[in-house]
């Protein structure tokens, strides 16, 4: 970037061809752009159209998330996680309570374990159809944005009934869940269930035979195998580019193993690849729920154990032990062992763990929380050196970075 | 008896292979550590590479100031390998003290770019060999390193329009044990609530 | 009717008629009001609440807001949807600066107005201390219903029916000023 920093383009070299000039510049793209999906930075070196250089800047959106946890009670700390990754906010909860859990050896009923794999999934649902949306909306498609957005609608009706908030829920708790399922819940999802797989034809026919974005999507991007996993690539992109890696399969997490369902990996890892690999993960998602919809039993849905969970109300007038155990909750929290731990669980970006150090004390010592998006900013580099600008577009929409993830 | 001897996986076997960097294993929570010294990380990372630990994880750090019982070097740097083949994940840690330097395994590894530069915005490790170690999060004029215990939270007081304010830290003073909060509360015990016992397998709520 | 008959008809009976009298400064304003242009400046999870305000639900299109103009030179009302880092702070007021008069500047979310829940080193506690700010959506985030309100507010601070927390009346944008 020029050595005062003003963002002014700067010409880096020029040549002449005959009659012709050529210059290589130096121009900034961002944080302010309609396609840099948030406050994403590049400074890329232009030879024409033709990118010869490029390089990610980010921090636009740093909120001190990590520091900010260290000062906070374990419990509190959800009312954070879900602020990084805006669009599957229920991944971050859920990697953030696994790995809070795996501290303190906390048993989780079977109910809340389902309860949570069906929330995270229609999660996921969500953020892919905004991915499809926007991708296509930097892409200059404008109608598909509308469409999906109006099913994202009938997914974050599901999640307010449960959690009160369209977005940022805090609805899990480190043991289980805030509260149980409102009546209504059931029939809400099937609902979702039954529409949402014409939903995803109508979306592909939208986007998928038009030649316009073939040929945007085709062949642009390409991430080898080995490049993606230089990069340390993970997540959809990572498998439309061979790499078969899925959390849910490889370590699974909150009863993932029970579930039959499917992991697409593709080959050819262009942007074509990356776009539809998200489509058919939809259907996935879809097939999930709705085998934990059917599997799902009354019973408990946090861990009973008073170190971790308030005592039921109904105790505190007969048992001294549980007044004791309520108000160390309420005052401090409660105190996990000393001691490290690394969670990883698969995020709609990619992997996504908590790597928690505790003192003992009530607060975490050290929380890192391990983004799926900030090596996939990396993978922007490989993917559009060589390229054309607005194949760079396309690139940046398909590795579907959220800013929020990437600068913590 | 039939003793069946199973292979083991690709990150247990780094432990005999990495035997010669003088690697001490620690198990944490069913996850294996091993501790190295600074100067044997390229090579521990590029036999890992080899072995079939290729996707990285994470690089980061951590820093033991206020670590209650904890001696040795202020910070630990951590790299996170996982291997595809067989779902094992291995941790690196290299112990490093305020001013000394990591090499930096960038070269090797090109992901390891922007891990590495956080770690430095973040707590000052300097990566030697790094090709470009500068800020990445925050603004270029923010002085210091923010993750660092020392560092300030950098809470600004609430105020109201009659001139009262409140000031956040003086809330949440009793919790962490050292200082009193408003009401003289002091919070409780540095100890874990089962640091010694393990929760008893046969006992069920 | 003759041009006579607007100088000797009540004025009632002429808006009978279908004329209608106002101020050319009136007339600017519910022109202004109805067509503001927010600028695209979503940061974090305010930017996919407003994303959803424009989805077929909850459409605020049919205020004016048709479009969301990438160039801050063809925008009325900046949206600061998320919070603001320190490290974005000149960005934003760069930007701020280069929308032309008229303009206005809604603070969207709990974040943007006050720091909401990160009350630290990175963050800027109230984005009023970069840009002038005019109207206050509180939330985390708030509902798209929040932000629609908050435009139907500005629309009625842009014609001049708007109070602010004294109950001093806000005065009506100008129709016409030179520098």
């Amino acid at each position: 970037m020029s050595r005062d920093g003003s963002g002014r383009a700067q010409v880096l070299s020029s040549e002449r061809h005959g009659d012709f000039e050529t210059k290589l510049m130096r121009i900034n793209v961002g944080p302010v752009h309609p396609a840099t999906h948030g406050v994403l930075r590049l400074v890329i070196d232009l030879d024409g159209e033709r990118i010869v250089g490029l390089s990610p800047r980010i921090g636009y959106l740093h909120t001190g998330f990590e520091k900010t946890m260290e000062n906070r009670t374990w419990q509190q700390v959800v009312t954070y996680t879900n602020r990084m990754d805006y669009a599957h906010s229920m991944g971050h909860d859920l990697a953030y309570v696994l790995a809070a859990e795996k501290l303190l050896d906390a048993r989780v009923p079977e109910r809340a374990q389902r309860i949570r794999v069906i929330l995270t999934e229609i999660n996921r649902i969500a953020s892919h159809l905004i991915f499809i949306g926007t991708g296509l909306l930097d892409m200059g498609a404008l109608t598909p944005f509308f469409y999906t957005m109006r099913e994202r609608e009938m997914a974050l009706d599901i999640l307010e009934m449960v959690s009160g908030v369209r977005m940022n829920y805090g609805y899990f708790r480190v043991g289980g869940l805030y509260r149980d399922l409102p009546d209504g819940f059931e029939e809400a999802v099937r609902a979702f269930l039954a529409v949402m797989p014409g939903k995803i034809d109508q979306y592909r026919a939208l986007y998928e035979k038009n030649n316009i974005w073939v040929d945007r999507t085709r062949g642009v991007g390409v991430l080898s195998r080995d490049t993606a996993l230089e990069v340390g690539l993970s997540g959809p992109s990572a498998r439309a580019s061979g790499v078969a890696l899925d959390f849910r399969k490889a370590a699974p997490y909150s009863g993932y193993e029970e579930y039959d369902f499917d992991v697409p990996v593709m080959e050819e890892g262009d942007a074509h690849a990356r776009m539809t690999i998200r489509a058919l993960e939809m259907r996935q998602s879809l097939r999930i729920v709705e085998q934990a919809l059917d599997r799902l039993e009354p019973g408990p849905i946090k861990d009973p154990d008073r170190r971790i969970s308030l005592p039921p109300r109904h105790e505190l007038e007969t048992s001294m032990e549980a007044v004791i155990f309520h108000f160390k909750l309420v005052t401090e929290g409660f105190h996990p062992p000393k001691g490290e731990v690394y969670v990883p669980t698969e995020s709609a970006r990619g992997e996504l763990g908590y790597y928690l150090v505790s003192d003992g004390g009530s607060m975490p010592y050290r929380v890192k929380v391990r983004t799926p998006s900030l090596p996939n900013v990396q993978a922007i580099e490989p993917a559009s050196v060589g390229g054309m600008f607005a194949d760079m577009i396309v690139n940046i929409a398909t590795m579907d970075p959220v800013m929020g993830d990437v600068d913590k | 008896m039939v003793t069946t001897v199973s292979t083991p996986s690709v990150a247990e076997s780094m432990v005999e292979a990495l035997s010669d960097l003088s690697a001490e294993r620690s198990d944490r929570f069913g996850q294996l550590h091993l501790t190295l010294p600074a100067s044997a990380i390229r090579e521990a990372v590029r036999r890992c590479r080899a072995a079939g630990l290729e996707h990285l994880s994470d690089v980061m750090g951590i820093d033991w100031l206020e670590y209650p019982g904890q001696q040795g070097p202020r910070f630990t740097v951590v790299y996170n390998l996982y291997s595809l083949r067989d779902s094992s994940r291995l941790m690196l840690r290299v112990d490093v003290a305020d001013g000394e330097t990591v090499p930096s395994i960038t070269p090797q590894w090109a992901g390891a770019s922007f891990f590495e530069r956080e770690v430095y915005d973040l707590f000052g490790i300097e990566f030697a060999g790094h090709p470009d170690l500068r800020k990445l999060v925050t603004p270029d004029d923010l002085e210091g390193h923010p993750l660092r215990k020392d560092f300030p939270l950098g809470e600004t007081p609430t105020l109201f329009g009659e001139g009262r304010f409140l000031d956040p830290a003086s809330f949440r003073a009793g919790m962490m044990g050292r200082d009193r909060g408003r009401t003289g509360w002091v919070g409780g015990a540095r100890k874990g609530v089962r640091s010694e016992q393990r929760r008893d397998p046969e006992a069920d709520s | 009717m003759g041009l006579k008959d607007l100088f000797e008809k009540d004025f009632q009976e002429l808006e009978r008629d279908g004329i209608l009298f106002s101020t050319l400064g009136r007339l600017v304003a519910w022109g202004r009001s109805n067509s503001l242009y927010p600028v695209t400046f979503g940061l974090a999870c305010c930017a996919l609440e407003m994303m959803q305000s424009t989805n077929p639900r909850n459409d605020l299109a049919r205020f004016g807001s048709e479009v969301f103009r990438a160039s801050p030179r063809q925008a009325d009302v900046m949206i600061v949807a998320g919070r603001l880092s320190k490290k974005m702070a000149p960005v934003m007021r760069r930007v701020y600066e280069q929308m032309p008069e008229p303009k206005w500047v809604i603070s969207m979310g709990a974040c943007a107005s006050s720091g909401g829940m990160f009350n630290n080193y990175a963050i800027v506690q109230n984005v009023d201390s970069v840009v002038p700010v005019d109207i206050y959506v509180p939330g985390c985030p708030p509902r798209p219903e929040s932000l629609i309100f908050a435009v139907m507010q500005l629309q009625k601070k842009v014609r001049g029916e708007a109070f602010d927390q004294h109950g001093v009346e806000l005065p009506m944008v100008e129709g016409w000023s030179r520098p």
